[in-house]
């Protein structure tokens, strides 16, 4: 036990020492790394949830974001509104999305092999990105708002802060979930049924249902977060593919079922990504850096599993 | 002529996190000799088993198989070598027929081609009393799942094998079947059994030596008759309740 | 002792013979149309198959459009760099992936489950990334390009060439459902510690098929990039290499030879013809399939023919 927690304490530290390092060299490469890694924490979220309850990888986590960002989109071009009033509408829809899918597929897969439930998830995902490619075309579509280019000067660095707002989403998500899993009932009956799904249905916790309403929760702030990412970044069909693997990458890094550790490993991430990018000539390699990342991370952390 | 084989151990010894889940066990098995392991539950037996089998690597101590120390072979090269084992809770490759499952040991322990290996399967299945072999397993009923693992150990050429609770499960009838056959088996090849049970009538019928672990240590060891009468081993049966009494 | 084949299934075995002798050769006699449907379809074929023949080990990997791209780069610039001739960079591409496979899957093959599956997903995606930064050696986000295409773009002489690649492919696949490389991997999917208390090494055998399948993965992918002359990070590692195959797989029948054949027979005309209704989106068709597969036949085609089979005999 202190074996890990002294194994934390310096793992910490190292982070730190890193972080002030990178300040110190260019403080711009650490402010857009903590904002990028509000984004990824934030999408990251909603996966280690279902991960965490249901047990099941989905692998079309990315794409749910990318549907509701398609959504907030043409709702807000058709109505006239700014994205954020048409995300009231996209966020219970992404709900109802989530209930569909859950009862259409993953449900019927939840007791069946691992290997089946991935290449399901996987056909979701390329049915969803196919049906919005078919509807839309490959087109990349933006938004452009005025507000997304405020910027502040600190000293002589001066930079964007708009995607701070990505910290305060995620900071929201992370502590929405935490209260909901441990304030409310079903929350704690969620909590319950991840630890022990036989258990659980013996105490009277109907399984079925919990796992419904954690799945549409889950869509739900997708359609939130998928709302965010359309008011700062570019969209098109395939664009929540990469965001599928980050989030699995960051999930695994922090383990199953520790929603604030991905807070700390997104951090990580996101700010070696950007270090990379600020390396002249680095910004091309900046995303080998995260997949490379990636292996490194579930080989290190199924290698501590089966040891 | 028997093969001067020996198997043994020093000190073996796993933890996992802090739990010690076999203690320093000096344990040895010789060519032709039935061996008991017993314990209550949670004692270390099937732990010691696959420490010997190589699923486990050991925190410290050896596993010496023929004068050479084996601790770090992995699993498949110890059944190459000759240490065979069944499994407590079966799982038959149920994508796999019934010789199917036996003719693994044979192409990949002693390294046969098809042809061979499914001769030398049936012959084997044969020896244990099984039949209709080219079906699926999960047409078998227990005795005959019980007997194709025993098939399936025989099958990578053991000079030990280990059975673990083998009788689990069948009725009487059935568990004298099976200790004729482990009896028949072990004298007429030589083998080294090592036998974990917990019904202590198969031990007394099929074991010279008794060896009982408690809380990952060797506790008591002799025959049959003289360590059903050992207060150590009395009390460690008897577990909390006696601890109580005193 | 080998189970005795029934006159029933003998038949079959021979009319599907028969039909497929004819299926492969329709084209050589149809023209250049046809010949360019049966050259995809042959294609995504040999993808299915060799994607089948990992995951019978239990290994579900996504990263088939990674080799396949890797296959398609290490050609052209074998033709571009070396002046190799067209056909020989096929091998040259069978090498260079089995030897990243190798090196890449002696890390990787530890792996089980999704965390394998995602890391092949990952690897694809280093791959991309590798090469589109990699400008001075493979042209960089723009590609490359040949000076021309194999056998000067003879559509009978190319869709030979897959045709044999194909039936080198169902060849291999049979090597593995009927040798001991089929007992190994059923084995080892099935239940690993009982595969290792046999005396199987998990790890030589895992990588094996890994490295045979992702070399036919990267000789496909290089004889596609001939027949077109060009390579672009986008097009040569596109996700469809992964898509369809995986489609294909499952509808025909996971798990058998015959079922990815089967599979990307039927869909891969199929998919042809719907690309031609729906241009944009027409792959949507393989995701439905997919879920719907796993959801209502996950034993695809092969093992519905073979459970009505079974209940025929039993009756």
């Amino acid at each position: 036990m202190s074996k890990t927690l002294r194994l934390q304490i310096i793992l910490g530290g190292c982070v730190v020492v890193a972080a002030v390092l990178i300040f110190l060299w260019k403080p711009t490469v650490l402010i857009y790394g903590v904002q990028r890694a509000g984004l990824y924490a934030a999408i990251a979220l909603p996966m280690a949830l279902i991960l965490g309850v249901v047990h099941i990888v989905n692998l079309a986590h990315g794409e749910l974001m990318m549907v509701a960002a398609y959504i907030t989109y043409y709702l807000s071009r058709s109505l006239g509104v700014d994205p954020f009033v048409a995300m009231l509408i996209t966020a219970p829809v992404m709900f109802g999305v989530g209930i569909l899918i859950y009862k259409l597929t993953i449900s019927h897969a939840v007791k069946g092999p691992e290997l089946n439930q991935l290449i399901l998830t996987f056909g979701v995902a390329m049915v969803l990105s196919q049906l919005v490619n078919l509807l839309t075309t490959s087109q990349t579509r933006k938004i452009s708002l005025d507000y997304v280019t405020a910027s502040a000067t600190i000293g002589e660095t001066s930079f964007g802060t708009y995607n701070f707002l990505f910290v305060g989403l995620a900071a929201a998500v992370l502590i929405g979930l935490q209260l909901f899993l441990k304030r409310t009932r079903l929350g704690q009956a969620a909590t319950a049924v991840g630890q022990n799904p036989n258990g659980a249905e013996i105490i009277g916790i109907d399984v079925q249902r919990t796992y419904t309403i954690v799945v549409a929760i889950a869509a739900g702030l997708m359609g939130i977060i998928g709302t965010f990412f359309l008011t700062k970044f570019s969209i098109f069909p395939a664009v929540g593919g990469a965001y599928t693997m980050k989030s699995f990458c960051l999930v695994a890094m922090a383990g199953i079922g520790n929603l604030p550790m991905i807070v700390v490993s997104s951090l990580i991430l996101a700010v070696a990504e950007s270090s990379i990018q600020a390396i002249p000539g680095g910004s091309g390699w900046a995303p080998l850096v995260f997949f490379a990342l990636i292996i490194l991370v579930i080989m290190t952390r199924s290698f501590r599993r089966s040891s | 002529m028997t093969e001067s084989y020996q198997l043994r151990t020093e000190k073996l010894t796993i933890s996992f996190g802090g739990l010690v889940a076999v203690n320093e066990i000096n344990f040895s098995l010789s060519p032709g000799e039935i061996v008991g392991i017993i314990g209550p539950n949670g004692a270390g037996k099937t732990t010691l088993i696959n420490l010997l089998a190589g699923l486990y690597y050991p925190t410290s101590g050896r596993v010496i198989f023929n004068d050479e120390d084996i601790s770090t072979r992995p699993a498949h090269e110890r059944a190459r070598l000759g240490i065979g084992r069944t499994f407590q809770l079966i799982h038959p490759l149920e994508d796999l027929s019934l010789i199917e499952n036996v003719m693994n040991g044979f192409l990949f322990a002693q390294g046969m081609s098809l042809r061979h290996a499914r001769d030398a399967a049936a012959e084997v299945c044969i020896l244990l009393g099984l039949s209709d072999l080219d079906r699926p397993v999960s047409r078998l009923n227990i005795l005959e799942t019980k007997q194709m693992e025993i098939a399936k150990a025989l099958a990578t050429a053991p000079k030990v094998l280990f059975l673990d609770e083998i009788m689990a499960g069948l009725n009487s009838t059935e568990t004298l079947t099976v200790i004729d056959t482990v009896k028949r088996i072990a004298s007429e090849q030589g083998l080294g059994v090592g036998v974990v049970e917990h019904v202590m009538g198969v031990i007394r019928q099929l074991t010279e030596r008794v060896v009982v672990l408690d809380g990952g240590r060797i506790i008591a060891a002799g025959p049959y008759a003289e360590i059903s009468r050992d207060p150590q081993v009395v009390s460690a049966y008897l577990g909390e309740a006696h601890d109580a009494e005193d | 002792m080998k189970p005795t084949r029934t006159t029933g299934s003998v038949i079959a075995l021979w009319v599907f013979g028969v039909l497929g002798v004819f299926v492969a050769v329709l084209p050589l006699l149809a023209g250049p149309y046809a010949q360019a449907i049966g050259r995809s379809v042959l294609t995504y074929l040999i993808l299915a198959v060799s994607w089948d023949m990992l995951i019978r080990s239990g290994q579900l990997s996504f990263g088939i459009a990674g080799f396949f791209g890797l296959g398609s780069y290490a050609a052209v610039m074998a033709g571009k760099w070396l002046g190799m001739a067209p056909i020989l960079t096929l091998l040259l591409a069978g090498v260079v992936v089995a030897l990243v496979a190798a090196a890449v899957g002696s890390v990787v093959l530890r792996l089980r489950g999704m965390y394998f599956a995602i890391t092949t997903l990952a690897l694809a995606e280093i791959f991309r990334i590798i090469i589109r930064n990699w400008n001075n050696f493979t042209g960089g986000p723009n590609g490359a390009l040949l000076s021309g295409v194999i056998f000067g773009g003879n559509a009978a002489a190319t869709y030979t060439l897959m045709l044999v690649l194909g039936v080198l492919a169902i060849a291999a696949s049979e090597w593995f459902e009927h040798g001991k490389m089929h007992f190994a991997l059923t084995a080892i999917r099935n239940n690993e510690v009982v595969a290792k208390s046999s005396g199987i090494n998990i790890y030589r055998y895992l990588l094996i098929a890994f490295v045979i399948t992702s070399a036919m993965q990267g000789v496909v992918g290089a004889s596609y990039a001939q027949q077109f002359g060009f390579v672009t990070p986008e097009s040569s590692f596109h996700m469809n290499y992964t898509l369809i195959p995986l489609a294909l797989a499952l509808f025909g029948g996971m798990y058998t030879s015959w079922g990815p054949v089967v599979g990307a027979v039927i869909l891969g005309v199929l998919g042809e013809y719907l690309k031609l209704y729906i241009p944009y989106g027409h792959l949507i068709v393989y995701g439905l399939i997919i879920v719907l597969v796993l959801l209502l036949m996950p034993k695809g085609i092969v093992g519905l023919v073979r459970a009505r089979m079974r209940e025929v005999s039993h009756d």
